[in-house]
């Protein structure tokens, strides 16, 4: 998977080197203000009242 | 004299050179590595290769999902709970500020119930043990929503200072965890509610361990437990199970009852206690169980300019 899209990045090593930073902080923002605030109240973690 | 024979020399013996194998730029050659690598031809990837490979790294990313979610749960939502939490103190203080405050009536506990829009802060909460940096604004509310910008007010319960139970809930981790430490919280420590007129001080009551000795033990002797007694002998049986801290299910929202665990029990408002009633969850990182804090009002100051409870120095 990894292998895969390395070699699928465009360009030249360094500009390859910037996309897969790009890439990485995209996918880590994507979960953080995404797909984490969907999945947190699903998850039995942090329910503070009762009922 | 005739010179004395020398010894014959032996012819030298030339040994051929050995070839020197390890030879010191051998290893600061940089290529050496690429080179040796590129030698063996590496194998044509099988498919099951492939797929051994694709599940490894698959589950190497899961395994990095899981590690980011905890980072956002323990960290990141503290992140941006901070700044709600901000925001909903900047609107309370410019409320506080702009309004302009009735003088509070000849009984400070008899006060004008007002009416709380869910999601807005209302009061500020101090707990002067944790620190005088422990302070937090009470937003009307407890959905996910309310809970992210600060301790939420359960709609419904009593409001600061009135007869019945103020219930509070927060979150314990992440989300500014306001009652991350609410396990600490030991008898008679202070729980300061100020509202734009009044201070509250509530005192959380005797543990249950310390109901029964509670006259004999040293600590009730102590300035800070002053108005302080296990409920059941002050105000008769129906509080007999409100203690200073309680460990439920989540099913049981009798904790935050007028009078907590009677529910079916109607007592006139006026011979109800003054509580104040915390809930979060339990154990720490778990929803299986709720911590429970039960506190009484031992105090009430009318807010003037410059006047700070006494209590807040507690600690």
């Amino acid at each position: 998977m990894y292998g895969w899209i390395w070699r699928h990045l465009p360009g030249p090593l360094y500009l390859r080197i910037v996309e897969a930073v790009v890439l990485t902080v995209g996918i880590i923002a994507l979960l953080m203000f995404v797909v984490f605030p969907w999945a947190e109240p699903k998850l039995p973690f942090n329910h503070v009242t009762t009922q | 004299m005739p010179p004395r024979p020398r010894p014959v020399d032996p012819p030298t013996e030339v040994i051929p050179r050995v070839e020197d194998d390890y030879d010191d730029d051998y290893y600061d050659d940089d290529d050496y590595y690429d080179e040796e690598e590129a030698k063996p031809t590496p194998p044509p990837d099988s498919t099951a290769r492939k797929v051994v490979r694709g599940v490894g790294e698959a589950l190497i990313t899961m395994g990095l999902v899981v590690l980011l979610f905890v980072v956002y749960e323990v960290y990141v939502t503290d992140l941006l709970s901070a700044e709600k939490q901000q925001e909903a103190t900047a609107a309370l203080d410019s409320e506080w500020s702009s309004n302009v405050v009735t003088p509070p009536p000849s009984d400070p506990n008899r006060q004008a119930k007002t009416t709380l829009i869910e999601g807005k802060a209302f009061a500020k909460m101090y707990i002067p043990v944790f620190g005088n940096d422990w302070k937090f604004s009470v937003v009307e509310g407890t959905t996910d929503k309310h809970l992210e910008i600060g301790p939420g007010h359960y709609k419904d319960t009593a409001q600061p200072g009135e007869s019945g139970n103020f219930a509070i809930a927060g979150h314990r981790v992440g989300k500014g965890a306001p009652f991350n430490d609410l396990d600490l919280l030991q008898s008679c420590n202070a729980i300061v509610v100020q509202t734009q007129t009044q201070w509250f001080v509530y005192r959380v009551l005797p543990m249950s361990n310390e109901v029964a000795g509670w006259a004999a033990n040293a600590r009730s002797k102590e300035a800070a437990c002053t108005g302080v007694a296990p409920l059941s002998t002050t105000l008769g049986d129906a509080y007999a199970k409100t203690v200073g801290q309680e460990i439920v299910v989540p099913t049981q929202g009798e904790v935050i009852a007028p009078i907590p665990h009677q529910v079916n029990t109607a007592v006139p408002a006026d011979k109800q206690a003054r509580l104040l009633t915390l809930t979060t969850c339990h154990p720490r990182f778990s929803d299986r169980q709720r911590l429970i804090v039960h506190a009484i009002e031992t105090k009430s100051y009318p807010v003037a300019d410059g006047f700070v409870p006494p209590e807040m120095t507690e600690g």
